[in-house]
């Protein structure tokens, strides 16, 4: 299959004076050509990290320590200002969760998408009203033609993520980051906003990276899941697999909770998130782990292929952390 | 013509604030020590003639029916004669007006002038030296106060270098002390706003969203930034203009400026009631007009606010 990105052993850091975030501390990843990759993780797993490294965007106090991010075999942590600016927007887009302050209140929504090809094909943004409007049509935001002219707060919520995502789209980009597109939406809004990204992505065959925390969501529409914890992966596969078979124990458990759910016995996970600025030693799960050895807070496992799924467990795959 | 019945409707919603501030002038003058009729004619002026001047002034009459007269009076536009200069009040105030504005505006201008970019410089690079001098200036601004800052002006550049004027209003070189005195007072709050607000709007979500469509970073600062950081500092702009409008009153009294301000410390010493009165009415007239102006200037760059405002007319 044809790889968009392909992110290699990356390492993103926040240097705060009360320490060192390890936000994201060695992912590797692939995103392959039209598929839609899901994300989980808990909040303060590094998603949002992920995806803003992803895009182009991080600021400091944001420093990438090592790894690449290979979008097309270019590597755009090592690009100038002017060429990753020359992708951001239009060779990769990027939705973000809250649509209410992720838009200027004192500009209308039209002409804020109407700067995305200003950025690109330069002119007066008036010039590109016709094709705002047929974006607007394409995220099915009825009456376009007033719309253009609406300011933020007189739109809903959905509305407004509407708006941010023909952003996204308008330059027909090959990848679209999506950072919790819906967890500030209603639940039926979700749900529209959800399918929208699905037509999006068979229509551009546009691959879209789907980051949410909601592991039930993504296994309706995700093909291939990745599990985050504490800024690393812990297991990478076909989401039905995942589904049927979860190998590493947080997925388990992850999985577990949801089956739970359908019979209304919720049992979430014991403990929290452990801190990113000191993560415990070892396997970074191993505090909460119910299938904890001695080993597993001396070791750290590496992600490992088992039949095409990646794990990272002391248990699955005889990985032992010596890279086996 | 929403503009309009925005301002129809904003001048009405004035007028408790006004009858509540004529009340107060009224009275606060009245409890004031000091008997004007008294000091009108003179220290050795007879018993009968200050009866009789009192009489003239209508300070005799109960106190309720003087404060009748007096909103009347105001509603009339007329707004008294002044004890000491037997002139009406309303004369003594616009002769010294445009001295209070010309001196308003050229300091205000001078501290938008430095102070804007010194802010959004020093937000943009907080390790320059920009942005040392900027908090430099912040810090003079917000510490000395303004007598303070006119001595040491006076001393420079009169005493000292004897290069300009210290008192009156003889000549456009004595705008230049009395303003710049000013404007430091003004720039230090102006700088400190501006910066705060420019890096308050840095950090927010829509840029992030500004930059991550590939807009050059020159658009996404004056588009996105500045436009957005400017509706905290017009605010601040409007309240210092509105404040130097009612009389700069202690940069007035060193420099001798023959302003609104020094005009009220005169007639303070007077005890020429009717002319404080009139002052202090000028002042939260000034003050009202300015708030409604400030408030459309704000609606004109936030649709949010425009909205707010306009859908309430
Ligand atoms: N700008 C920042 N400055 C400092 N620390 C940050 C910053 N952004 C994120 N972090 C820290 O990095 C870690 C990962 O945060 P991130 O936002 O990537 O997680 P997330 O999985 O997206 O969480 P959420 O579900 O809450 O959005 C957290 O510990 C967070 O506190
Ligand atoms: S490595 Fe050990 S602690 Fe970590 S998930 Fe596997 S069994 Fe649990
Ligand atoms: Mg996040």
């Amino acid at each position: 299959m044809e790889k968009v990105l392909e992110i290699l052993g990356l390492r993103v850091y926040y240097e705060l004076p009360q320490g060192t975030v390890k936000a994201v501390d060695g992912v590797d990843l692939d995103v392959f050509k039209g598929e839609i990759l899901g994300i989980a993780g808990e909040s303060g797993s590094g998603k949002s990290t992920l995806a803003l490294t992803i895009a182009g965007l991080l600021r400091p106090p944001a420093k990438v320590i090592s790894g690449k991010v290979l979008f097309r075999g270019i590597d755009i942590l090592r690009l100038s200002n002017d060429e990753l600016r020359s992708i951001r927007g239009r060779k990769i887009g990027i939705i973000f969760q809250d649509p209410v302050t992720y838009l200027n209140p004192i500009y209308t929504v039209g002409f804020q998408v109407g700067e995305v090809f200003e950025a690109h094909r330069g002119g007066k943004i008036l010039k590109y009203l016709n094709e705002v409007i047929n974006l607007f049509k394409a995220v099915k935001i009825g009456d376009p033609e007033r719309r253009v002219y609406s300011y933020p707060h007189q739109l809903s919520g959905g509305m407004k993520q509407r708006v941010l995502i023909s952003m996204a789209i308008a330059e027909k980009p090959e990848l679209i980051v999506a950072d919790e597109p819906t967890s500030a939406l209603d639940v039926t809004i979700q749900a529209e906003i959800v399918e929208l990204l699905n037509e999006i992505r068979k229509e551009l065959n546009t691959s879209i990276v789907f980051i949410t925390h909601d592991l039930a969501l993504l296994l309706e529409i995700a093909d291939r899941i990745a599990v985050m914890y504490a800024g690393k992966l812990v297991e990478v596969g076909k989401t039905y697999e995942i589904y049927k078979d979860p190998l590493h124990p947080y997925t388990k458990a992850l999985i577990s909770v949801l089956r739970y759910e359908r019979k209304r016995r919720p049992t979430p996970i014991k403990g929290s998130i452990p801190s990113l600025i000191n993560p415990p030693p070892g396997c970074r799960f191993h505090p909460r782990c119910p299938y904890v050895l001695p080993k597993c807070s001396q070791v750290d496992p590496k992600l490992v292929n088992v039949n095409g799924r990646y794990v990272s467990c002391l248990l699955v795959g005889g990985s032992d952390g010596g890279g086996s | 013509m929403t503009l309009v019945r925005y301002l129809v409707r904003r001048v009405y919603h004035s007028i408790p604030t006004l009858v509540g501030a004529l009340l107060f002038i009224f009275i606060l003058v009245r409890v004031l020590p000091g008997d004007p009729a008294r000091l009108i004619a003179g220290p050795e002026a007879l018993e009968e003639d200050v009866q009789r001047i009192r009489e003239q002034l209508g300070l005799n009459k109960p106190i309720h029916t003087q404060f009748i007269d007096y909103v009347t009076a105001v509603l009339k536009g007329d707004f008294g004669r002044s004890i000491k200069f037997g002139t009406p009040v309303i004369n003594e105030i616009l002769f010294r007006l445009p001295y209070t504005i010309i001196l308003a505006l050229v300091a205000e201008a001078i501290a938008i002038a430095i102070a804007l970019p010194l802010g959004i410089i020093s937000a943009l690079r907080p390790k320059s030296k920009t942005s040392y001098i900027a908090s430099v200036i912040s810090l003079i601004g917000a510490s000395t106060p303004v007598f303070w800052i006119a001595l040491i002006l006076i001393y420079i550049f009169s005493v000292s270098l004897k290069l300009l004027p210290s008192s009156g209003a003889d000549s456009p070189r004595h705008i230049i002390l009395p303003a710049i005195t000013l404007s430091l007072v003004l720039m230090g709050n102006l700088t400190r706003i501006t910066r705060s607000s420019v890096i308050e709007v840095l950090s927010s979500n829509h840029v992030l969203t500004a930059l991550a469509k590939g807009l050059k970073d020159r658009i996404v600062i004056t588009r996105h930034v500045l436009k957005n950081a400017l509706i905290p500092i017009i605010t601040i702009m409007g309240l210092q203009v509105g404040n130097l409008l009612g009389g700069a009153v202690i940069t007035e009294t060193v420099f001798a400026w023959p302003g609104i301000g020094s005009l009220l410390i005169d007639a303070i010493f007077f005890r020429d009631y009717v002319l404080v009165q009139g002052i202090i009415l000028f002042m939260v007239l000034v003050f009202i007009i300015v708030n409604i102006v400030v408030d459309v200037i704000y609606a004109y760059v936030d649709p949010r606010i425009r909205d707010v405002l306009w859908r309430m007319s």
